[in-house]
């Protein structure tokens, strides 16, 4: 592989690891808090796909209309999952949220497939993700720039907002302990509420993103970029935010390469983040930056 | 343990000492084991009875969905020891179907059906130039699949709590990745076609029986209790002198084997497989099975497994055009899939131990129940 | 002095930057009954989990019945004769009592699975023998009425005495009683005494346990090891450590109102 076969490859997995790390995001904030594996975050951003989908297809919207109200809607869509399907089981064994939380995933799933059709959509790309750049060997999609740029932007706002807002910082005192939380005088209840808005808005804005890529949506499209974003998730040590980007980085990286390097391994492609999971959990159980695995 | 609080809503709180069904103060159970075994035979050949009628008399779909439904109530039963008995929830049995599935077509399959079929790339050698009977492929199927959820173990019972059931869900898909991949020995995407038609009422009824067997006889004894004590508290079974990766390893092992077989028959039954049939959607309808029969209750995943499988069936109204009320309802395809997750969210919040909690079967509650038999005076 | 039961040689355990059980040296001679006291955190229950292989530790050396056992699984450090009952409560709660004693003698089980699904005669006559002698060990601890019952149903010193129950099950050399009296009755309290006493006397198991009851542990304890911070700060037969300065500065420092008086 040359130079600029490697640059290429390079902003390719930059572009899939920041798409992994807007959804391990909404996983790891859940998890810190809740200590549940939110099973339905892929569902979720499936529906904000179509939900960015009716606006700039069917309502003509501008794309960043269109993705502003998408997340929105997400965002009140995980708020609904929150408190119709958790919420009651805030005090139950953690494996009954966790079926709970499984049974939610499919009835997204299915839902989708009545109500939208199984048939794939068209997610058109706006002209400027569009462009072909090309410098000398290397050819780029413009999007292919923008997905990691538009990421840095969310994700230093995000971490803007959780260490320097009164909310932001009841999320991360949530996820250490409830008592500090009580004693800043907000109710945990809307603090997950928040957390939850949080987590789905930006799996909506990866959704997205990942949409134009493709380009297309579909009902079970949520289902992998779910499951191995939440491997990124614990790659990077669940429940942290830095390492949830850092994980998500290194699995976009991994993937893209293994594709680069190995192309008779292509194919096995979507097993590499378990192998990736099942090996750190044997050798680094508490992940790149987390810290001790809860048991 | 918290109880829980929908609990007396359940039929659970009738089976609760001093509960309307409450078996009392019955003589304990090894004093009367012999007959109890006496009416499991009768029951069995009670059963034996129903099942020869029935593949006299019912029609072709009948006898179909009941061996489906046996092939499921041994998967949820065998899903059921890891899961329920011994508290580890985990998601691959998928896998352990796919790999049960796959180990016997490719054993009974003639050499010119796989020739046929191989178009893509030829099977390898040995496996294309033989075939041999169903029942020895069956226990090699199993014995394979116990020998593939042992070495996963390894690794898997490092963890515990949720990250066993992503790691398992990882396996699940790593398999299923797989299945599609190897093309020289699974066939890729297309998979195997043409599979004999073997299984029937006595296949599949016979394994439940065996499966039953197995599993409630290790349940009822000092095994069984080890296992539910890991469930209830590992750290305190492992003070007591229970190791309790081995014992995981045992149920996980143990209900791989069955599973393994399950899947043989249920490739010799539908004919045809591909990775598609063994997605992680297998394994959901076996969580439904199991969480609504009641998490831990074998009796509730036979009663779940048939439940899934008739009342499945009857579902499929929701998906067809009907008239109701002289209004014309057009038929919603997938619907069905939506209801069983309802019933599964449902079921969690509002009856979270399933039917029958973690209640089991005996004798001597249903001779109790009917007013007869020795204590029930009492 | 016999060899000791089990022997500690600079036990040290940290967690994150808390030391919370520094260079503990102990000899637990055979048959001997034995305290562990010492103020909240001081790092009993840690000691323990160290013992019992729950946690490892960082420094140090155990010995039991001339075995090293640091690195061992629980489960095995417990079939070598070591038991212990928990602080805070744990046992099977949906089992019933009878159960929750069975399961202790399942790790001395010979009989494999196989034998156990198929009952072979081996099994059997094991099962049977489990069965007559989880009888005898509710009738020591007085628990016989209550056996069908689930454990996590019973009162909380019947709970107390059930995990001291299934911890005679595994048929131990040592038990470890971890706060055995907290929250019992008086009357609980005096009838446990007995058992404890009962437990050394004629079943021959050396006893070491944690107590803040100070009254029970003076007039149970012929050995008492005092821990504070992690260290070991007295140890001695009852009426010297209780006039030891060292532990009443300890008890007083960390402001607890149950004082050393007897
Ligand atoms: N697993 C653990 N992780 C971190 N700190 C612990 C752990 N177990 C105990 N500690 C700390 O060690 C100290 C000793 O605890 P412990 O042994 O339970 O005291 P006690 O003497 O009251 O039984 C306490 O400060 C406690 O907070
Ligand atoms: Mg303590």
């Amino acid at each position: 592989m040359d130079a600029a076969q490697l640059t290429q490859q390079m902003i390719n997995g930059l572009t899939l690891g920041s798409l992994y790390a807007l959804i391990a995001i909404g996983y790891t904030m859940v998890y810190g808090i809740l200590r549940l594996i939110n099973f339905a975050h892929g569902d979720v951003l499936m529906v904000g796909c179509y939900f960015a989908w009716f606006g700039a297809v069917q309502f003509g919207l501008p794309w960043w209309v269109a993705l502003m109200g998408s997340m929105a809607l997400t965002a009140a869509l995980g708020v609904l999952i929150d408190q119709g399907a958790y919420r009651p089981l805030r005090q139950a064994p953690r494996i009954s949220a966790l079926i709970t939380a499984i049974g939610v995933s499919f009835f997204l799933e299915n839902l989708g497939l009545v109500v939208f059709g199984g048939r794939p959509k068209a997610f058109a790309r706006p002209e400027m993700f569009n462009h072909i750049y090309q410098w000398g060997e290397v050819r780029v999609l413009s999007l292919s720039i923008w997905v990691p740029i538009l990421t840095a932007i969310i994700l230093a706002g995000l971490i803007l907002f959780i260490h320097r807002t009164r909310m932001g910082m009841a999320m991360r005192a949530l996820s250490r302990d409830l008592v500090t939380v009580q004693l800043m005088g907000i109710d945990p209840n809307r603090i997950i509420a928040a957390t939850f808005a949080l987590g789905s808005a930006l799996a909506a804005a990866g959704g997205v993103l990942w949409a134009m890529k493709y380009p297309q949506i579909n009902p079970l499209m949520g289902v992998l970029p779910g499951l191995k974003a939440f491997v990124a998730a614990v790659l990077g040590g669940i429940g942290n935010v830095t390492g949830a980007m850092l994980g998500g980085l290194l699995l976009g990286m991994a993937e893209i390469m293994l594709v680069a390097l190995l192309p008779e391994l292509a194919g096995y492609r979507d097993a590499l983040a378990f192998v990736m999971l099942i090996g750190i959990l044997i050798f680094r159980p508490t992940g790149i930056m987390g810290e001790e695995l809860p048991e | 343990m918290p109880r829980n609080p929908h609990e007396k809503f359940g039929l659970t709180a009738l089976l609760k000492p001093g509960g309307l069904l409450s078996p009392g103060a019955l003589p304990p159970a090894h004093q009367t084991r012999r007959r109890d075994t006496m009416l499991t035979i009768g029951a069995c050949l009670l059963a034996a009875l129903g099942l020869w009628l029935l593949e006299g008399h019912a029609s072709g779909y009948v006898v179909h969905l009941t061996c489906v439904g046996a092939i499921f109530a041994t998967l949820a039963v065998s899903y059921n020891l890891i899961n329920g008995v011994t508290g580890q929830f985990s998601l691959e049995p998928n896998a352990f179907v796919a790999c049960g599935a796959y180990v016997t077509a490719l054993l009974t399959l003639s050499p010119a059906e796989k020739e046929a079929s191989f178009i893509l790339e030829p099977l390898i050698w040995p496996l294309s130039a033989f075939s041999i009977p169903l029942l020895p492929a069956l226990v090699i199927a199993g014995l394979l699949t116990a020998l593939m959820a042992f070495l996963m173990g390894f690794p898997v019972f490092r963890v515990r709590g949720d990250y066993l059931a992503i790691v398992t869900l990882g396996f699940g898909e790593v398999i299923r990745v797989v299945a599609n991949n190897a093309q020289s020995v699974t066939n890729g995407p297309l998979g195997l076609k043409g599979i004999p038609h073997i299984t029937n009422l006595w296949w599949s009824w016979g394994l439940l029986a065996v499966c039953l067997f197995f599993i409630v006889r290790l349940v009822h004894s000092s095994y069984g209790r080890a296992l539910m004590a890991i469930r209830e508290d590992e750290t305190a079974a492992e003070a007591m002198g229970i190791n309790a990766f081995w014992h995981k390893m045992l149920a996980f092992t143990l209900s791989a084997f069955f599973e393994g077989v399950a899947g043989g028959l249920l490739a010799h039954l539908i004919t045809t497989i591909s990775p598609s049939l063994f997605t992680f959607f297998l394994t959901f309808n076996l969580l439904i099975i199991i969480v609504v029969g009641g998490l831990g209750s074998t009796t509730g995943a036979v009663l779940g497994a048939f439940l899934f499988t008739y009342g499945g069936e009857w579902l499929r109204v929701v998906e067809e055009p009907m008239q109701l009320m002289g209004l014309d309802i057009p038929g919603i395809p997938g619907m069905r899939m939506v209801i069983f997750s309802l019933i599964l969210v449902g079921v969690m919040i509002f009856l979270r131990r399933g039917i029958l909690g973690r209640h089991d079967f005996s004798w001597r509650w249903l001779l109790a129940s009917l007013g007869l038999g020795r204590g029930s005076k009492a | 002095m016999s060899q000791p039961i089990l022997q500690a040689r600079g036990l040290t355990v940290r967690f994150g930057g808390l030391t919370a059980v520094d260079r503990v040296e102990l000899d637990l001679p055979e048959g001997q009954l034995a305290g562990l006291i010492g103020p909240n955190g001081a790092g009993k229950t840690t000691c323990f989990n160290l013992f019992t292989g729950r946690i490892k530790p960082n420094e140090g050396k155990l010995t039991f019945a001339g075995q090293p056992i640091v690195g061992l699984r629980p489960s095995r450090i417990n079939q070598l004769g070591m038991a212990r009952t928990f602080q805070n409560i744990r046992l099977f709660g949906e089992l019933s009592v009878l159960d929750n004693v069975l399961v202790g003698f399942h790790g001395g089980l010979k009989s494999n699975f196989l034998s156990a699904i198929l009952r072979l005669p081996g099994y059997v006559a094991e099962e049977r023998g489990m069965q007559r002698r989880a009888g005898e060990i509710l009738e020591l601890t007085g628990l016989t009425r209550l056996r069908d019952e689930p454990a996590g149903s019973l009162a909380y010193g019947q709970q107390r005495l059930l995990e001291i129950a299934r911890a005679l099950a595994t048929d131990p050399k040592l038990i470890l009683l971890d706060e055995p009296a907290a929250g019992m009755n008086p009357q609980e309290t005096t009838g446990l005494a007995a058992l404890v006493r009962r437990l050394r006397d004629e079943l021959g198991v050396t006893v070491l346990l944690i107590e803040h009851d100070m009254r029970f542990v003076m007039k149970l304890c012929e050995q008492i090891t005092v821990l504070d911070h992690g260290k070991v700060i007295a140890r001695g037969a009852p009426h010297q450590v209780q006039r030891d300065p060292a532990v009443i500065q300890a008890y007083l420092g960390a402001g607890e109102g149950e004082g050393v008086a007897s």
